[in-house]
């Protein structure tokens, strides 16, 4: 159940901004010099999806022939536009500095990223990851009991930063027979920047056999058991842009914390050395 | 996935069940050099199942004209590649332009979350460049190519590697076990056991060019 108190939690999570400033790369060959681009960019969304305003600025200084697909970058790295924006800052760059600087191209680089001609594209990635969710949670019986409208209104609800219609829609993927105690699978994927593996994703119970309910701590333990070290802490475990609790049932993490994609996205990134 | 003598087989496949089926597969493979191999990832016990084959071309992929030729020769040459070294480097000078020789990719992987194997393929001309989503559209056989269109449970995509994070491109696994269930209720009926990722394969890999020679499908047992 959903109560008034996690409803704000909701909310926040949908409404998280992150204040980026865009600058085209010196690599690329331009008419004139571009003036950045600065954007608060939805933490839920996709990078794709919000920024055509980035793309027609810089368009304005380049040749037609010169330009192929844009894509972003931040300190060398690619940034993957199928992973929800809040994901890539926290992986990247959630220790340095706001406005999170990124470069942008028109050169595309064939071999680290995935094309995104349009917007369909995003939405097929978008139903795909809510399906891959549902079939976990439910095994897919909800999703397969929706109409296309349904499927269409939570598509809509994220393009267009609508949170009502979304959660009209998405409600019903979060529930759960309460004789369950939650879902049959939790729906996550943890990222980390310290080897090529790009997340680790495995089945896993709310809800142990005794009944107990298990916790961000608990599946850390079993995935991560580095992230959960105290002495010294050497990693930071987080989800939009926060550290939970340990203790936090993950149940209550699916329900409240995933993304409008209905994963819950945990990055482990190096602690700070202050 | 037997559960018992009585019960029909589930249409999904769990992960110590894929694994088994994996082995004996490969068991075969390497007898009759089909050119599979197990790929663990370093530091898990996480792995998938590779195949890499030079896939020599007549023409240019754009022409539509020699598709479906292309589609025959894909078999033919196949097979000569195998047969003899020298005469692979031959053939391959005779007909050298940057996209006249194609390195396709197979991998077979295991998805947790719908319980089923799921087939991740790449494809690129021997210079490195990577094909598109067209280029790699034109090359399916004529014959798959409207199923394709037609059936989005056999979209083709392209997607990340989940294990090696790099653009690949996918069968998908929505309705996988729909076409495996009458495999498997037709095999229980007759009181055979199959191979999950033989029956499988048999049928998603000629969609994208990956023959799977028929010895597989007597020669390999199903998992004990």
């Amino acid at each position: 159940m959903i109560m008034a108190d996690d409803k704000d939690v909701l909310r926040d999570v949908w409404f998280g901004r992150i204040p980026a400033c865009f600058t085209l790369s010196p690599e690329e060959t331009t008419e004139r010099e571009a003036e950045p681009y600065y954007l608060l960019l939805p933490r839920v969304s996709y990078l794709t999806l919000v920024t055509d305003k980035v793309k027609k600025h810089f368009l304005k200084v380049m040749k037609a022939e010169d330009v192929e697909e844009m894509w972003f970058e931040h300190e060398g790295t690619a940034l993957k536009w199928h992973y929800p924006i809040g994901v890539l800052f926290d992986l990247h760059a959630s220790n340095s500095a706001l406005p999170w600087n990124i470069t942008v191209y028109f050169k595309f680089p064939e071999q680290d990223l995935l094309h995104c001609p349009t917007n369909s594209v995003i939405e097929a990635h978008f139903m795909s990851c809510i399906k891959e969710a549902d079939a976990l949670k439910h095994k897919g019986q909800v999703i397969n009991d929706m109409q296309k409208k349904d499927h269409k209104q939570l598509w809509m609800g994220l393009q267009n930063d609508k949170f009502d219609q979304f959660w009209a829609m998405n409600r019903k993927l979060m529930e759960y027979p309460t004789e369950e105690g939650g879902f049959r699978y939790i729906p996550f994927r943890i990222y980390q920047t310290m080897s090529d593996r790009p997340f680790i994703q495995t089945l896993f119970r709310p809800v142990s056999s005794e009944g107990q309910a298990l916790t961000l701590g608990d599946l850390l333990k079993e995935l991560f058991p580095a992230a959960i070290e105290d002495e010294p802490k050497k990693f930071q475990v987080m989800i939009h842009g926060i550290e939970p609790l340990l203790e936090t049932p993950i149940q209550w993490l699916s329900e409240h914390l995933s993304h409008p994609d209905n994963f819950l996205h945990i990055s482990i990134i190096p602690a700070p050395s202050d | 996935m037997m559960t018992g003598e009585r019960e029909p087989p589930s249409c999904f496949l769990d992960e110590k069940t894929f694994r088994l089926c994996c082995r004996l597969f490969l068991q075969h493979s390497e007898s009759i050099q089909d050119g599979w191999i197990w790929e663990q990832i370093k530091g898990s016990d996480e792995g998938f199942m590779k195949k890499t084959v030079l896939v020599p071309v007549k023409s240019s992929l754009l022409d539509k004209q020699h598709e479906s030729i292309q589609a025959e020769n894909t078999e033919l040459l196949t097979d000569d590649i195998e047969a003899d070294a020298e005469d692979e480097t031959a053939g391959v000078d005779a007909v050298c332009e940057s996209h006249a020789v194609l390195r396709y990719e197979y991998h077979v992987l295991y998805s947790c979350s719908y319980q089923i194997p799921v087939l991740y393929f790449r494809a690129s001309a021997l210079d490195g460049r990577p094909l598109s989503l067209e280029e790699v559209w034109s090359n399916v056989h004529p014959n798959y190519r409207q199923r394709l269109k037609q059936e989005p449970w056999d979209t083709l995509t392209q997607q990340e590697h989940p294990l090696l994070g790099q653009p690949f491109f996918m069968l998908h696994p929505c309705r996988t076990e729909e076409f495996m269930k009458p495999a498997l209720d037709l095999a229980h009926a007759q009181n055979r056991r199959v191979n999950y990722i033989v029956s499988w394969l048999s049928v998603v890999g000629p969609v994208v060019g990956l023959d799977v020679p028929l010895t597989f499908s007597t020669a390999v047992s199903a998992p004990d």
